[in-house]
C-alpha cells in the first residue's frame, strides 16, 4: 500500500470524524467487499472501451454505500474517465417541472471531476482541452480551429438538443479566440446548467435552448460524447440518495423520475449508450418497496428483480442491483486497524485488544445492528482515537467504557432536530412505530 | 415626543398628505409610536373604518423603506380571511405603496399564475394571502418558504377576532408557527380586530406562549353610532305568508341602498331573493336584489360582489353566511338578519359591515319570525326562542362580549390535516420532530403524547392510509393521504356542514344540517313533526327515523349550532326580566310578553323541573349547548327519549325508565354513564372520518360535549347545594 500523505491523512480524519466519506485516501480504509469491487472495476473498463453499464448500490442506512460510490469514482478516475457526482435531495431530483432536475444536472456539473482535478470543477479544464486540441489539430492540418471544431461536433447535431451544445461550444471557442472572458464565462455557465431562463440564454449566446428539466439525461448523453472528443475515455454519473425520490409525497412525481431511470436502464441495457456509466446508491426499501419504491414501477421490477437463483450465499453480481453485504467483525476489525493506521503512528498505535475491547463494547451497546452500519462506531472510534492523542496521560481502558454509540437513522431535518434535541423527547415518540 | 407623521417615511409622507387628511387619527398616531419603537406583538381594535389597516401598514411600511433588507424575501406578511378582502386590501396597499415602489402581492386561488411565478422569483414587498393559499404554499413549495419569509419584519392578521378558535384560527396559529420554525427565528405578529370585551382572548391567540409581552391598541371612545330594531313576524296557518310581510318590509326599507340580508339556510334565502324580485318586478322598478350563497355559480356570485363594490346602483345581496367575513364590499347602509344567528362573534362580523363611513350610524334589522299559538301549541313554541336568543345575543353584543376560544378543545381533525401538511412540506418527518412542530410549539398543546400516538397510528391504519413509515421510521404521506394533499380542496381545513338525509320507512324527508351530538333515541324536529332517531349512519349522513309519538311539536325546533352557556344565561334573564328593550317593534314586544308569561306559567320559579303531563318534563338547564347535550345524552344513555333547545330539555319517559329524580342524583353523585352510542354521529369536521371511535370520543368529549359539566349541573337541577 502506497504511503499516506499529510493532506490526504488530514482529510480522511476530518471525515470521518464528521461521518461522512472521505474523498482522498480511500484505499488506505476499504476492507472487504473485493468481489463487488471487481466486478465494478470491469465495469469502469467496459465503459472505457465505449460501453455502457448502470448500477443499483443498495445498502441500508451507514452500511458504506457513499464510501463504495467513492471508492469507484476513484478507480474511474484513475481508468481515464470524467465523472459526476450529485446527492439527490428533495430540491434535486432526476425528473421535475419546477427546476428540481436542471438543478441536480447543476449539482453534477459543477463536481464534474477529472484525474487531474479530482475535487470539482474540472468542466472549464475538459473544454479548454477540447479547444486546446483543436487547435492542434488545426495547426498540423493547417485548417481553421473554428472548421476543425465544427467538423468535430458535426455529430452532435444528431443528437438531441446538441445543435445548441456544439454552437455554445462555438462560443467558448469565440470568446477564447477574442479573449472575451464574458461570452468564454456564459458558455461555461451554459454547460453548467445555470441558465435559469432562455431568453438570458438567447442573450448571453444567442442559443434557443438551456439544459431544463426535461433534457438532464439528454445532456449527460451530450456530455459523456463531449469528453469524449477532448480526449477522456467516458462519462461515469452518481447518484447518491437515491431514498429522496422514494420519500416523493406525489405518486405523480415518483413515477415520472422512475420514468426516467426506466429510460436510462433501458439506453444503457440495450446498448444504445456508449462511454457512459451510471451508479445509484440507495437503500433497499428505495428499491424494493413496491408501493413507492422502484418496484413500484412495474417495468422497473422486472429489469431489477434479483436473480432467484443467488441466495443462501450464493451471489450474482452481474445484475444491475448491488447489494453490499453487511461486514463480518473480521472484517470491521480490519477496518478499524485501518483507520488505526491512518491515525496513529506504529509507536504510539493502540494495541489490538483495545480493538477488540471498542468492537465488544459497539456490539454490546448496539447489537448486531452496527456491523450493518459502520459510519457510527468508525465516528466513535475516531473520536476515541483524537482524544487519546491530544491527552497523552490517559490510558485507552478508562474511555472505552463511556462511549456513547447509537444505532443509524440516517440523516434529515437537521433544523428541527436541534431545537427537539435540547428537550429530550420522550421514548415513545423516538421509538414509534406504526 | 416626536410627532407620529414625522416618524413616517417620506414616500408615506407623501400619501397622507394626499389624502387630505386634516390630522392622523389617535390610533394611527400611537400605532405609529409603537410599531416603529420596538418589536412587540401588537393587537390594534378599532370598530370597522377605524383606520387599523392604516395604523399597521404606515409605520411598517416605512420601517422596510427606512432600512430595505438586504437579502430577499417579502417584507411583510398579511393573512386576511377572505379573496374579495385581499383583492380590496391590495387596492389600498397598493395605492400607498406605489410611490415608494414596494410591490404589493395578492395572493389567493383567483389571482393568476404569472403574477406569481414572478412573485416567487423575487419575493419582496407585502404579501396578502389566504391561510388556505399559505397552507398551499407551505405543501408546494416546502423547501422554499424558508428563502421567500427570510426577510419578514411581521405578520399582519387581519379579522383577528373572526379566526379566535374555530378549525380555521387553529389552521392559521399552526401556519405561524411553522413559518417561524421554517425562518428560525420569532416574526412579530400584528393582529387587527373589532374592539372585544375581554381583550386578552386575543393576546392569548396572537402569541400563545407569552400573552402578557402582546401589547394592545384600542381606539378610544369613536364607537359608531347603533342603530337597531327587532320586528316580530308571527307564522300564521290562514291569511298571507309572515315570509311575504317580512319581504315587502325589507322591499320598502332596503330599496335604494346597498344593503346586506342574512336568511340563514341556502332555501330561505331563494325564498327572500325570489319574493323580493317579484315585488321589484310588480312595482316596475329595476331589479336590484340578488341571492349569493355557496351553491350559486362563481360568476353569479361575482357580478353582485362586483355590483355592491362599484356602489354606483343600489344593490342588496340576500345571502348565507358567504357575505360574513369582511369583504369590504364598500358602505353598506343596513344590515338584516331574519332568524336568529348562533354567535355572538357572527353578529358582530355580520353589523360590521354598516356603517364603515365616518358620520353614517351601524344598522341591523333582525326579524324575528315566529309560531302562531294554538290551544295545543308546544312550550319551546310559547317561549319564543328564537325571539329570545336574538334580545340575548344582541343585549351581549352592546356589552362588547363576544364567545371565547375553547381552551379544552383537541381540534383532532385540524391536527390530521396539520399532520399531513407538515408531512407534505418537508417530503417526510419522524415523529418526535412532528410532534415537536405540532404539539410543543404549534397550538396542539392539549394533545398529549398517547392522543397523538394513536391519531398516528389510526391514520397509519393500512386501510385509512393517510400515512406510513419507512423502515428507519420516518413517517410519509401514504396512498390516501398522497391522493387527498395533491387535490386543492386539501388547503381548507373547514367545510360546510354536510347535511344529514332523513329516512324514515324507506321514504326521504329531506335534508337537515347537524351540529350537535345525536344518538339513537334522541328526538328531532323537522318540517313541523317530531321525529325520533333510530340509527344514525355517521359515513353515508343518513338518519333512519320514525315518527315521534311524545308529546306536541314546536313549529320551529333544535336549529342546528353550537350556542355558549353565555348567551343561554342571558336568554333566561331576558326571560325573567321585566324591562322592555326599546329596539323592539310592537309585534316584538307582544311576542316578548307572551314569552315571559309562558315562562312563568311552566312555573320554573321554585326548582329547574317543569311537568308537561305524565312522564314528561320540561328542563331547564340554563346551560348553552356543550352541557345541555351532556345532559341529553346521559338520560338517554338511563331509556329517556330527549329533546334539546337552547338551555331547554323536552324529556319523555317509559315505564321502565326510572324516575327522572332518581336518574338525576346518581348523575349528581358522579355516576358517568355511557354518553356515546356506537352510532352516535360524531365525524363533524372534515378529518374526523379517518379517526377511530375512541378517538372521536375523545375529541367530541372536548369540546363538543362535557362530561364535568354533568354532576354540577344535576345538582343544580335537584336544587341542592353545589
Amino acid at each position: 500500500m502506497s504511503s499516506l500523505k499529510p493532506r490526504e491523512r488530514d482529510a480522511v480524519v476530518q471525515a470521518l470524524r464528521a461521518g461522512v466519506v472521505p474523498k482522498l485516501g480511500l484505499r488506505h480504509l476499504q476492507v472487504g467487499r473485493a468481489r463487488e469491487i471487481e466486478e465494478l472495476v470491469k465495469d469502469m473498463d467496459r465503459i472505457a472501451d465505449g460501453g455502457a453499464a448502470i448500477r443499483f448500490v443498495i445498502g441500508e442506512y451507514g452500511s458504506g454505500k457513499t464510501f463504495f460510490l467513492n471508492l469507484i469514482r476513484l478507480v474511474a478516475l484513475e481508468k481515464g474517465l470524467v465523472v459526476m457526482f450529485a446527492d439527490l435531495a428533495p430540491d434535486r431530483r432526476i425528473h421535475a417541472t419546477g427546476g428540481q432536475a436542471r438543478s441536480l444536472y447543476a449539482e453534477m456539473a459543477r463536481n464534474l471531476s477529472t484525474r487531474t482535478k479530482p475535487d470539482g470543477g474540472a468542466l472549464p479544464s475538459v473544454v479548454e482541452r477540447f479547444v486546446s486540441q483543436a487547435q492542434r489539430d488545426a495547426e498540423a492540418s493547417e485548417r481553421s480551429v473554428a472548421d476543425v471544431i465544427r467538423e468535430r461536433l458535426a455529430h452532435f447535431e444528431e443528437l438531441t438538443g446538441g445543435f445548441d451544445f456544439a454552437e455554445v461550444v462555438r462560443r467558448y471557442w469565440e470568446g477564447h479566440e477574442a479573449g472575451d472572458e464574458t461570452l468564454k464565462s456564459a458558455a461555461l455557465r451554459w454547460l453548467r446548467g445555470e441558465f435559469t431562463t432562455r431568453t438570458d440564454a438567447r442573450k448571453a449566446l444567442g442559443v434557443r435552448t438551456i439544459v431544463d428539466d426535461a433534457s438532464v439525461y439528454d445532456h449527460l448523453k451530450l456530455m459523456s460524447a463531449f469528453v469524449r472528443e477532448a480526449g477522456y475515455k467516458g462519462l461515469l454519473v452518481g447518484l447518491d440518495e437515491m431514498v429522496n425520490l422514494f420519500k416523493l409525497s406525489s405518486s405523480q412525481a415518483r413515477n415520472a423520475n422512475y420514468e426516467q431511470i426506466l429510460r436510462i436502464l433501458n439506453d444503457v441495457l440495450q446498448g444504445s449508450a456508449a462511454h457512459l456509466g451510471f451508479l445509484m446508491g440507495g437503500t433497499p426499501e428505495f428499491l424494493m418497496n413496491t408501493r413507492r419504491g422502484l418496484y413500484s414501477y412495474e417495468a422497473l421490477q422486472s429489469r431489477l428483480a434479483e436473480n432467484s437463483f443467488a441466495r443462501d450465499g450464493l451471489v450474482d453480481l452481474s445484475g444491475p442491483v448491488i447489494r453490499l453485504a453487511s461486514l463480518t467483525p473480521e472484517d470491521l476489525f480490519v477496518l478499524l486497524s485501518n483507520i488505526r493506521a491512518v491515525m496513529q503512528d506504529e509507536a504510539t498505535a493502540l494495541p489490538d485488544e483495545a480493538l477488540e475491547a471498542f468492537m465488544h463494547h459497539c456490539s454490546d451497546r448496539i447489537g448486531e445492528a452496527y456491523f450493518r452500519t459502520p459510519r457510527n462506531t468508525v465516528t466513535a472510534f475516531v473520536n476515541l482515537l483524537a482524544v487519546l492523542q491530544q491527552n497523552p496521560g490517559v490510558q485507552w481502558t478508562e474511555l472505552v467504557e463511556s462511549i456513547e454509540i447509537a444505532a443509524d437513522q440516517g440523516d434529515d431535518l437537521s433544523d428541527i432536530d436541534e431545537s427537539v434535541g435540547a428537550l429530550a423527547p420522550s421514548e415513545e415518540l423516538v421509538s414509534f412505530r406504526l | 415626543m416626536t410627532n407620529a407623521f414625522d416618524r413616517l417615511a417620506r414616500p408615506i409622507q407623501k400619501w397622507v398628505r394626499a389624502q387630505g387628511w386634516r390630522e392622523l387619527r389617535d390610533i394611527q398616531a400611537r400605532a405609529i409610536h409603537m410599531v416603529r419603537d420596538g418589536d412587540a406583538d401588537l393587537i390594534i381594535a378599532a370598530t370597522t373604518a377605524g383606520g387599523k389597516t392604516e395604523a399597521a401598514f404606515l409605520p411598517l411600511i416605512s420601517a422596510v423603506l427606512d432600512e430595505p433588507s438586504s437579502s430577499p424575501g417579502f417584507d411583510l406578511l398579511y393573512v386576511g380571511p377572505l379573496k374579495a378582502l385581499i383583492t380590496d386590501q391590495a387596492r389600498r396597499l397598493d395605492d400607498i405603496c406605489r410611490e415608494a415602489e414596494l410591490p404589493v402581492v395578492p395572493w389567493h386561488g383567483d389571482v393568476g399564475a404569472s403574477i406569481k411565478s414572478r412573485a416567487l422569483k423575487a419575493p419582496r414587498g407585502i404579501l396578502l394571502i389566504t391561510p388556505e393559499s399559505l397552507e398551499a404554499l407551505f405543501i408546494r413549495r416546502g423547501l422554499e418558504i424558508a428563502r421567500l419569509f427570510a426577510s419578514t419584519r411581521a405578520v399582519v392578521i387581519d379579522e383577528l377576532h373572526s379566526v379566535l378558535d374555530n378549525a380555521r384560527g387553529i389552521q392559521m396559529r399552526s401556519l405561524l408557527t411553522r413559518l417561524e420554525l421554517a425562518a428560525k427565528r420569532r416574526i412579530r405578529r400584528i393582529g387587527l380586530s373589532a374592539t372585544l370585551g375581554d381583550m386578552a382572548l386575543a393576546r392569548g391567540y396572537l402569541r400563545p406562549d407569552s400573552p402578557q409581552d402582546v401589547a394592545i391598541l384600542e381606539a378610544r371612545g369613536g364607537s359608531a353610532e347603533l342603530q337597531l330594531q327587532v320586528r316580530g313576524y308571527v307564522r300564521s296557518d290562514d291569511g298571507p305568508p309572515a315570509a311575504d310581510a317580512i319581504a315587502r318590509h325589507l322591499f320598502d326599507h332596503l330599496r335604494g341602498s346597498d344593503n346586506l340580508v342574512f336568511a340563514g339556510s341556502r332555501q330561505s334565502v331563494e325564498i327572500y331573493a325570489d319574493r323580493l324580485r317579484a315585488l321589484c318586478e310588480a312595482a316596475h322598478l329595476p331589479q336590484e336584489f340578488y341571492p349569493h350563497h355557496a351553491s350559486l355559480s362563481r360568476e353569479h356570485r361575482d357580478f353582485v360582489e362586483r355590483r355592491l363594490q362599484a356602489g354606483n346602483l343600489p344593490t342588496t345581496a340576500v345571502c348565507t353566511s358567504t357575505l360574513e367575513l369582511g369583504i369590504d364590499i364598500g358602505d353598506v347602509t343596513c344590515v338584516a338578519q331574519i332568524g336568529a344567528p348562533f354567535s355572538v362573534a357572527s353578529l358582530r362580523q355580520r353589523l360590521g359591515r354598516s356603517g364603515r363611513r365616518a358620520g353614517q350610524p351601524a344598522i341591523l334589522r333582525q326579524y324575528a319570525l315566529e309560531a302562531q299559538l294554538a290551544a295545543n301549541s308546544s312550550f319551546a313554541d310559547r317561549l319564543r326562542l328564537g325571539l329570545v336568543r336574538a334580545v340575548a345575543m344582541i343585549e351581549l353584543l352592546l356589552e362588547g362580549w363576544c364567545e371565547p376560544p375553547q381552551r379544552e378543545a383537541l381540534h383532532l381533525s385540524t391536527l390530521v390535516h396539520q399532520i399531513l401538511s407538515v408531512i407534505a412540506e418537508k417530503g417526510g418527518i419522524r415523529a418526535p420532530q412532528l410532534h415537536h412542530i405540532l404539539c410543543v410549539e404549534g397550538p396542539f398543546r392539549k394533545v398529549d403524547t398517547a392522543i397523538f400516538l394513536e391519531v398516528l397510528r389510526a391514520i397509519g391504519h393500512p386501510e385509512t392510509g393517510l400515512i406510513e413509515q419507512a423502515s428507519d421510521g420516518i413517517l410519509l404521506l401514504g396512498q390516501t393521504g398522497e391522493r387527498l394533499v395533491e387535490h386543492y380542496s386539501f388547503y381548507a381545513v373547514f367545510q360546510t356542514p354536510e347535511e344529514f338525509r332523513l329516512i324514515s320507512d324507506g321514504r326521504e324527508l329531506g335534508t337537515i344540517p347537524i351540529d350537535n351530538v345525536l344518538v339513537p333515541g334522541m328526538l328531532l324536529i323537522f318540517s313541523g313533526r317530531r321525529w325520533q332517531v333510530l340509527e344514525i349512519h355517521d359515513r353515508d349522513r343518513v338518519i333512519l327515523v320514525a315518527p315521534a309519538t311524545a308529546g306536541v311539536p314546536p313549529v320551529f325546533g333544535g336549529d342546528p349550532g353550537m350556542i355558549h352557556d353565555r348567551v343561554v344565561e342571558r336568554m333566561f334573564i331576558v326571560l325573567e326580566e321585566v324591562h322592555r328593550p326599546i329596539y323592539l317593534d310592537a309585534a316584538a314586544n307582544d311576542l316578548l310578553d307572551e314569552a315571559r308569561a309562558a315562562y312563568r306559567q311552566l312555573s320554573f320559579e321554585n326548582g329547574r323541573i317543569a311537568h308537561l303531563g305524565e312522564d314528561a318534563f320540561v328542563l331547564a338547564t340554563r346551560r348553552g349547548t356543550v352541557a345541555t347535550t351532556t345532559l341529553a345524552l346521559a338520560l338517554r344513555s338511563v331509556g329517556y327519549t330527549v329533546q334539546s333547545y337552547d338551555g331547554f330539555l323536552e324529556v319523555f319517559g317509559k315505564q321502565t325508565t326510572p324516575p327522572l329524580t332518581s336518574a338525576l342524583s346518581e348523575f349528581a353523585e358522579g355516576r358517568e354513564p355511557e354518553l356515546f352510542d356506537e352510532t352516535a354521529n360524531l365525524r363533524f369536521e372534515k378529518f374526523h372520518p379517518y379517526l377511530t371511535d375512541q378517538l372521536l370520543e375523545r375529541d367530541a368529549l372536548s369540546a363538543r360535549v362535557d362530561g364535568r359539566a354533568l354532576a354540577p349541573l344535576s345538582r343544580e337541577l335537584l336544587g341542592r347545594e353545589l
